[in-house]
């Protein structure tokens, strides 16, 4: 049966398609760059510039990777470690914060959200918590330090508490608490089920923050062994920077290979397309997950 | 909900967005913020430099002439990153210093990821750090004058006799900051001064003249330009202030050293007479030269953009020539061109043969300081003496392993391997401080800078300008204020965008002004005076 807007939709339609495309295909267009470079002789890049079809076509950024190629697998497991047990163990200190700092009958929880959020305003500053870290806790070089500083962030928390305040009605715990269940069985059986769009938004977010840190392993960490994925490929820009900034007066002139334009563009492949290839498959558990929530009686 | 609760919710989750959004940013503005740390947390640690000076005047059996009965382990700084094989040498260093001084070193480095930050975090925060790198371009002599480092004259004569002997008395003096040596200057003299890079072979083709100065610079740039429409001639990039107006300056100028800030003159020749370049004839003129090269297409309207090395696109042969860089980087140059292009050649005027003079490194431009938290202090300096005057750790720790990593063929350095199978390359510890004139070994490649440096010497004339330790804490906010003036406003002129240059600078001036230059300027001048003074420079 035709409906009688049919112009207008059809013209909304193609308005619609064509702007998505338009910015789709913007935001595609370096990435082909990128893509295109990376397989292209660094000479011809610095001469004609960068083209979406190699002008000389070689293999020579990914030859540093490829020969030695530990350097960057190491560096994907440790993100990839601290990674995951990051966001495992942040998400459940953070969810057993916000499910105590949403209890009504917590008598002190507004003293505690208070002190929460209070430090996201007011920070000690940088080198107090460089020394807390350095100097008291004594945690350089150790997986530890890559993980904990993340752990509970206040801004998570603090969603997380409103997520289950939203999601897990008082009356529920209520009747659950009357039929004998202690705090711990609440929070397992009822509210971590009960928020589980919360859960996968908060633990999206860390990810997301441990994936692509790299000020910790700036600070904190010596040893090549321990850097992280991000914190490797930026050390390699910075390489460049460096000299480049250095200028024409110092003089200082550096012993070690010094990467070309080619091989950072193989780098910057190397480090996120793995992830790239990796979206499109969980990408539905997320979808699901985030919908999960939404039909409810 | 009434409507008050309701308000005040929507009241808090702003304040909770905007702080979410600020928490994302804050690590780096605490940064900034702590900045002036060194000066706050070292002064409480000055207590404790003393009272270890006279802890350790008892003399004892051991070779140095130091207390050698407790094992300890030192904490080694260095900038940049390490060498692949850094445990392999790290382990052969540790064997000797466990027999000779009951020591084991970790060799630790900083990357050039932030390398700023944490240079300050290791100095302020009173963190374990035994030795550290100093130069001019590492605030070496701010730090100094802050209390960061320890004085070394009462440890050097009992713990490292040898080094002190070593390093000629001048270097000591000229490491003096207020009277006091902070650091281990190193003792191989190179020339940094800059020079005219240009393609000789395209030169000799065109029969062009050999660049000596801006006038014959601009000749044989018209001259690549109306020859070959395909190369830009000069090789420019974004910082067109180090890379364009120091250089031009310090060849057109007289400039006493470099960089001078805040928009300051001082010429060479008249060391003791400060004035403002910024807004003079001087400036206008130096100006209007640049704005013509950049109209006559010299080099690319979009300079400030671009992030290529100055280098690079001389390599490829995308551009003919480069206004100033140093022999060491110019040889470098020339190397990596004639591997891929052998029948292309490199030319080099030094700026002294305009200038009549050439200024070798300023000591402090490499050494090593002991950091007022280190514990261990006196092993230090006795370590760090052993670095420098013992040839096995000095050229294990320049050079690897003989034969793993390295030739000597006729007295030259040969590399094993290539740069990407090369476990520890030629000073891959960037050791430039620790260097011994005695037992350095160079690449053959190396010849040509030596040839220009005997040249510099015939020339050679001491530096003014290094030694001078500027105190700006007193107007921190007009520096940082002229910095962004001087980004938003000068950068153009600089890049010859601006075409009205006086009206330009004009500008440029105003807004100098309102953010505070006269008083910036007089501060300087005042302590500037004060140096040359103290220092007997006429």
């Amino acid at each position: 049966m035709k409906i009688k807007d049919d112009k207008y939709t059809g013209l909304f339609k193609f308005i619609a398609y064509a702007v998505i495309i338009l910015t789709s295909l913007a935001c595609l267009f370096p990435f082909l760059l990128i893509i295109s470079a990376s397989f292209t002789d660094n000479a011809s890049i610095i001469r004609d510039g960068y083209h979406f079809i190699p002008k000389k076509f070689s293999l020579e950024g990914y030859n540093l990777v490829l020969k030695a190629p530990d350097p960057v697998l190491k560096a994907y497991g440790v993100t990839m470690t601290t990674t995951v047990v990051g966001t495992i163990l942040g998400l459940f200190f953070i969810t057993m914060a916000g499910y105590v700092l949403q209890r009504k009958d917590f008598k002190y929880r507004n003293f505690f959200s208070f002190v929460i959020y209070f430090t996201t305003l007011f920070g000690g500053g940088l080198v107090p918590w460089y020394m807390l870290l350095t100097k008291y806790l004594d945690l350089v070089d150790t997986y530890t330090v890559l993980i904990f500083p993340g752990l509970m962030t206040p801004f998570l928390i603090i969603l997380m508490k409103n997520f289950i305040r939203s999601a897990v009605p008082d009356e529920v715990s209520e009747s659950a608490k009357i039929d004998g269940a202690n705090d711990f069985k609440i929070y397992y059986r009822i509210v971590l089920q009960l928020s589980m769009p919360g859960i996968a938004t908060v633990g999206l977010f860390l990810a997301l923050a441990y994936w692509n840190d790299w000020f910790l392993s700036s600070l904190f960490i010596n040893d090549p062994k321990l850097y992280q994925l991000q914190f490797y490929l930026y050390n390699i820009i910075n390489t460049i920077a460096f000299i480049t900034q250095m200028g024409a007066g110092s003089g200082v002139s550096l012993g070690g290979d010094i990467p070309t334009e080619t091989t950072k563009m193989a780098m910057s492949l190397i480090v996120t397309g793995p992830i790239l290839l990796l979206y499109p498959f969980v990408q539905r558990y997320f979808v699901k997950g985030l919908t999960i929530g939404a039909v409810k009686g | 909900m009434n409507t008050r609760s309701k308000a005040t919710a929507v009241l808090l989750s702003s304040f909770i967005l905007a702080s979410a959004l600020s928490a994302c940013s804050s690590n780096n503005n605490n940064g900034e913020s702590s900045s002036p740390s060194p000066s706050e947390s070292s002064a409480s640690p000055s207590a404790s430099a003393p009272a270890s000076e006279s802890a350790s005047a008892s003399p004892s059996e051991s070779p140095a002439g130091i207390d050698t009965s407790k094992h300890v382990t030192l904490q080694f700084y260095m900038l940049g990153g390490e060498p692949k094989d850094l445990s392999v040498i790290e382990k052969k260093i540790n064997e000797m210093a466990e027999a000779e001084l009951n020591a084991t070193v970790k060799f630790n480095f900083t990357t050039w990821t932030n390398w700023d930050q944490k240079y300050k975090l290791l100095l302020s925060s009173g963190q374990d750090v035994d030795l550290i790198f100093t130069a001019d371009w590492t605030q070496y002599q701010s730090y100094a004058k802050s209390g960061a480092f320890l004085p070394l004259e009462d440890l050097l004569p009992k713990a490292a006799p040898k080094l002190q002997e070593f390093v000629p008395q001048d270097m000591w003096d000229a490491v003096k900051i207020d009277g006091h040596i902070y650091t281990v200057p190193a003792t191989y003299k190179e020339y940094v001064n800059n020079g005219f890079v240009y393609r000789e072979d395209l030169r000799k083709k065109y029969n062009l003249p050999v660049p000596k100065d801006i006038a014959s610079f601009e000749e044989y740039l018209d001259g690549i330009k109306k020859n070959e429409p395909g190369i830009q001639p000069l090789s420019m990039n974004a910082d067109v202030k180090g890379n364009m107006m120091d250089v031009f300056r310090e060849v057109n100028d007289d400039t006493v050293g470099g960089p001078l800030p805040y928009g300051i003159g001082i010429k060479y020749n008249s060391p003791n007479d400060v004035y403002s370049y910024w807004g003079s004839e001087e400036q206008i003129n130096d100006l209007k030269v640049i704005q013509r090269w950049q109209e006559k297409g010299f080099f690319a309207k979009n300079v400030l953009n671009v992030q290529d090395t100055l280098q690079d696109p001389i390599t490829t042969g995308k551009a003919a020539a480069i206004l100033g860089d140093n022999p060491t980087r110019y040889n470098d140059t020339k190397m990596k061109m004639q591997s891929t292009h052998p029948d292309w050649e490199l030319g080099y005027t030094p700026f002294a043969e305009t200038r009549g003079f050439a200024t070798p490194v300023h000591p402090i431009h490499n050494g090593f300081a002991v950091p007022k938290s280190s514990k261990n202090a006196e092993r230090a300096l006795a370590f760090y003496e052993k670095m420098v005057t013992d040839k096995r750790y000095n050229q294990l720790t320049q050079y690897g392993i003989e034969g793993t990593h390295y030739t000597v063929e006729d007295g030259y350095y040969k590399m094993v391997g290539d740069a990407t199978s090369n476990g520890f390359p030629r000073e891959g510890m960037q050791g430039w401080a620790w260097r011994n004139p005695e037992f350095m070994l160079f690449d053959k490649s190396y010849d040509g800078v030596k040839a220009i440096f005997d040249q510099l010497d015939k020339v050679a004339k001491p530096d003014l300008f290094t030694g001078f330790a500027e105190d700006y804490s007193s107007y921190q906010a007009e520096r940082a204020a002229l910095e962004q003036v001087e980004k938003q406003y000068f950068y153009p002129l600089y890049a010859g965008l601006v075409k009205n240059v006086e009206e330009g600078v004009q500008t440029a001036m105003d807004k100098a002004k309102k953010a505070g230059l006269e008083k910036v300027q007089e501060a300087y001048k005042t302590q500037w005076l004060a140096y040359t003074s103290e220092k007997g420079i006429q």
